[in-house]
């Protein structure tokens, strides 16, 4: 699985018939392990209704199928999970090589704390001021 | 399979069905010399790792095979990144 950010939605009206009540979203990677997405987005169809802004677990492969629900499905990406929170240690976001898309990530978040352990929470207008999250 | 090591742990309540029972971590992608790259993915861990463990990650069919055995059908098991060893030295 990888963690992005959920930037917008895609309207198809024509589309293949086992797509038609799947919501795609587009979805900015914070992180990367296929070359075929160094166009540093993908679509995605969406199980847990998600929303834009929202941090996201998406899933590739034949487990994205299952879950848009079946083996013949024309999809090869899902979001199985929508973040509430990432214990975080070390200092993999200084490593060589840490891409723009994680540093903005966590820069986006607010209240990071550099250093032997931080965590970030995703910025959802409905949940803010709760505290945990 | 790559080699990574462990930084974190993924909590996410509203999530697919599949993923009940899942612990999802963190783990940064190593380059050739075992040094993190600050690529992550997030992988299904059934073998209790650590914060700080380096790990190997396998993906795609063998990540279902980690989380259940057989290759045949366990093709709706959520999983496409699953740790398959923690390791302990590598020269």
């Amino acid at each position: 699985m990888i963690l992005g950010r959920v930037i917008g939605h895609v309207w198809a009206a024509r589309r293949d018939a086992r797509l038609q009540r799947a919501k795609l979203l587009v979805i900015r990677p914070h992180a990367i392990y296929e070359p075929a997405f160094a166009t540093r987005h993908l679509v995605a169809t969406d199980d847990v209704d998600a929303g834009v802004g929202d941090d996201v677990i998406v899933c590739l492969g034949a487990p994205a199928r299952a879950s848009a629900g079946g083996n013949d499905m024309p999809v090869d990406a899902a979001v199985l999970g929508v973040v509430d929170r990432i214990d975080w240690q070390g200092d993999a976001m200084e490593a060589p090589g840490a891409g723009p898309g994680i540093k903005r990530a966590l820069d986006g978040v607010g209240e990071l704390a550099r250093g032997e352990s931080a965590s970030f929470a995703r910025r959802a207008p409905s949940r803010e001021g709760s505290g945990t999250l | 399979m790559i080699r990574g090591t462990v930084i974190g742990h993924v909590w996410a309540t509203r999530k697919a069905r599949g993923l009940d029972g899942q612990t999802l971590l963190l783990v940064a992608a190593c380059d050739a010399e075992g040094r993190t790259t600050g690529r992550l993915v997030v992988a299904s861990d059934t073998l209790d790792a650590r914060a700080g463990e380096d790990v190997t990650v396998a993906f795609g069919s063998g990540a279902r095979n980690v989380l259940r055995p057989g290759a045949a059908d366990n093709k709706d098991v959520l999983c496409d990144a699953a740790i398959a060893a923690i390791v302990e030295g590598a020269e």
